[in-house]
């Protein structure tokens, strides 16, 4: 790991960003947080602070799209107050992290939507909102049997009259117009269940392991 | 040329490999012309190259940043310090393990010093990985590190240190001592707690806890503090038997096993109240015992306890019904009402602590058992990936044997503390040795 030790770190979109920049680029989302936290340590054992265009927002989303609100959370809470006051969108994206921890499904695509984010955020929000509405139908699938209209449009970020058209068309999901409720049918997870022959070569070594 | 001057000089023409040991014997022995030059040193670095000269640069900045620093000088060592510990030459510092101790100390006091923990995370990485035989070693940075990661809330950034197996702990080699290894303990379970992995929290408290000690140290009983109520989430969650204060381990020091319940008492009821799994009761002591919980600093802590026994509570009811309704859920755990033990369900569902499904038409909760089949190639591959980790730890553990049995030390006790003359001694002719030695 290379520390630049003489460097104060390039200025306003200098290149120091330019990894961040590319990994969006190529929808590499699920590296942006390693990425930007190392950098972070990067500049810090250098002696510098941080720029003024930080990637915050990003910072913080990426730990989102990595399913770790832990560590998003750690980010903000190591982001000086200051920074929390003059940057809108940091506090627009810390705003998703609040919602996701408290459950609340309507929130965060509220929050997805509050904002209206700079271009490469923006594509960071899309990805997260895909990840998030495509878990929460997974987890419909998995903890419902049936549920109400109303529920299932909060956790997709759909609209009533969206949901029922969305899961019946593509799920098969049954809805019952007296008493508005959904019936669920559970998701078919196809999981690969070849063996090859490294199996095989594991398998000899353990039997070594046990005869000496 | 004076005699600082020399000494550069004789830095720079001895570092070779070959001289090494002649530079390390001279560099001892000018400990106080260092001091008395200190003012110059700053000069005399400049003219040592790092990455070549580490032994005699590890000896000069040592001088240079002892006493107080100003502020300038402290951003100025650490500078210094920081491309030091990156591309210095391990088989040189590895010969100076106390005076490398010594600058990585100072490197965390100054970023202490200027509120800027976050920076000496990097440099202390690098110093940990320079001074390791191999990352099984244990060094006195170690804890320093996990410190600096706590303190800048970086606890990510320490799982590349904190995931490494340490099987050794050499104090000759690293120069370690006692309270480092306490140290690592204590705040590796503490990482481990902001990371929400509480099995692993438990395993290095617990380390904490049985290190062979002759006194009961602050240490230790922060860290069973910690344990109590990490088990309570942890084990109370998972398991249905009767959970009680986990007893210590066999190889508890007994001045630990002893003394420490008595230190520890406020935890050591509420881990009584949590058995009788009421709710309310729990509830009720850790807000009578706020202030204690709060000045120990595991209110926060204290708080999940609650929410796991609500989990646990959950729990029970699946092993009990096949299906109930979500008021009678609310009920039996002490919900508010059906809505909140729906909230409850669903987020046990989702993190795979049960297997229910919520039928919201008519109210009602059906438990079930756990589909995995464990015939996909994701679960071999982590059963493989187990039995890998179990037989590198089973080699691990007959070479320490071996070396455990032909150590003199070892050897010599069980001599002496085995009676001169038993009847299996004529008979067992290898246990001779045991008694001649």
């Amino acid at each position: 790991m290379a520390i630049p030790v003489n460097g104060s770190v390039a200025g306003p979109s200098g290149l120091s960003f330019s990894a961040v920049q590319e990994a969006i680029k190529a929808g590499l989302y699920a590296d942006l947080a390693n990425i930007i936290d190392t950098l972070e340590l990067e500049v810090s054992a250098a002696g510098a602070s941080k720029p003024q265009d930080w990637p915050y927002a990003i910072q913080i989303l990426a730990h989102v799209f990595n399913h770790d609100l832990n560590s998003a959370r750690f980010v903000w809470k190591r982001t000086p107050d200051a920074v929390k006051q003059s940057n809108p969108e940091l506090v627009a994206a810390w705003k998703i992290v609040q919602c996701m921890w408290m459950h609340d499904h309507a929130g965060v695509y509220a929050a997805l939507r509050a904002y209206s984010w700079a271009s490469d955020v923006q594509q960071v929000v899309a990805a997260v909102g895909e990840d998030y509405s495509h878990g929460m139908l997974k987890l419909l699938s998995t903890a419902y049997s049936t549920v109400s209209v109303v529920d299932a449009a909060a956790f997709l970020g759909l609209s009533e009259n969206d949901v029922v058209t969305f899961t019946s068309q593509q799920h098969g999901w049954v809805l019952d117009p007296a008493t508005k409720m959904l019936t669920v049918m559970p998701m078919v997870a196809a999981a690969t269940k070849k063996t090859d022959s490294s199996q095989l070569q594991n398998l000899t070594e353990y039997v070594f392991h046990l005869e000496h | 040329m004076d005699s600082l001057d020399a000494l550069v000089a004789q830095v720079q023409g001895f570092s070779g490999t070959d001289d090494l040991l002649h530079l390390f014997s001279l560099l001892k022995q000018s400990d106080e012309l260092l001091h008395t030059h200190a003012p110059r040193l700053q000069y005399a670095l400049s003219s040592l190259d790092p990455a070549k000269h580490s032994l005699g640069y590890l000896y000069l900045l040592e001088v240079q940043s002892s006493g107080t620093l100003s502020q300038e000088q402290s951003e100025n060592f650490l500078a210094l310090a920081s491309t030091f510990l990156n591309v210095c030459i391990a088989e040189q510092i590895c010969l100076a393990p106390e005076k490398f101790n010594m600058v990585c100390r100072r490197v965390k006091e100054q970023a202490l010093q200027l509120q800027e923990p976050l920076r000496a995370i990097l440099p202390l990485q690098a110093a940990i990985r320079k001074l390791q035989p191999s990352s099984e070693f244990l060094t006195a940075m170690h804890a320093d590190f996990l410190q600096m990661c706590l303190l800048a809330k970086c606890y990510k950034a320490s799982l590349s240190v904190l995931e490494d197996d340490i099987f050794e702990i050499d104090q000759k080699r690293t120069g370690l001592v006692p309270r480092d290894f306490l140290l690592y303990c204590y705040y590796g379970g503490m990482i481990h707690i902001g990371l929400k992995q509480f099995g692993k929290a438990l395993e290095f408290f617990q380390h904490a806890i049985t290190a062979p000690a002759t006194v009961l140290n602050a240490i230790t009983i922060a860290a069973y503090k910690k344990f109590v109520l990490v088990s309570l989430i942890q084990l109370g969650q998972f398991h249905d038997c009767f959970v009680q204060v986990p007893l210590f381990p066999k190889y508890t020091p007994p001045v630990v096993q002893r003394n420490l319940k008595s230190c520890v008492q406020d935890y050591v009821d509420l881990a009584t109240s949590y058995v009788t799994r009421n709710i309310a009761d729990v509830k009720g002591y850790i807000t009578t015992h706020e202030d204690a919980f709060k000045s120990d600093n595991n209110l926060g802590l204290a708080r999940q306890v609650i929410a796991s026994l609500y989990k646990r509570n959950i729990q029970r009811l699946t092993q009990t019904y096949l299906t109930l309704s979500l008021q009678d859920i609310a009920d039996n755990v002490q919900l508010d009402g059906p809505k909140e033990a729906e909230l409850h369900i669903l987020q046990m569902i989702q993190d795979g602590e049960i297997f229910a499904r919520i039928n919201q038409k008519d109210g009602m909760v059906s438990f079930q058992e756990d589909p995995e089949q464990y015939n996909t190639s994701a679960m071999t591959m982590r059963l493989n990936l187990e039995i890998h980790n179990i037989v590198r730890l089973a080699k691990k553990l007959t070479s320490v044997d071996e070396q455990v049995s032909c150590d003199q030390v070892y050897l010599s006790k069980i001599g002496r503390d085995r009676p001169r003359y038993e009847t299996e001694d004529f008979d067992i002719v290898p246990q001779k040795m045991y008694t001649n030695l």
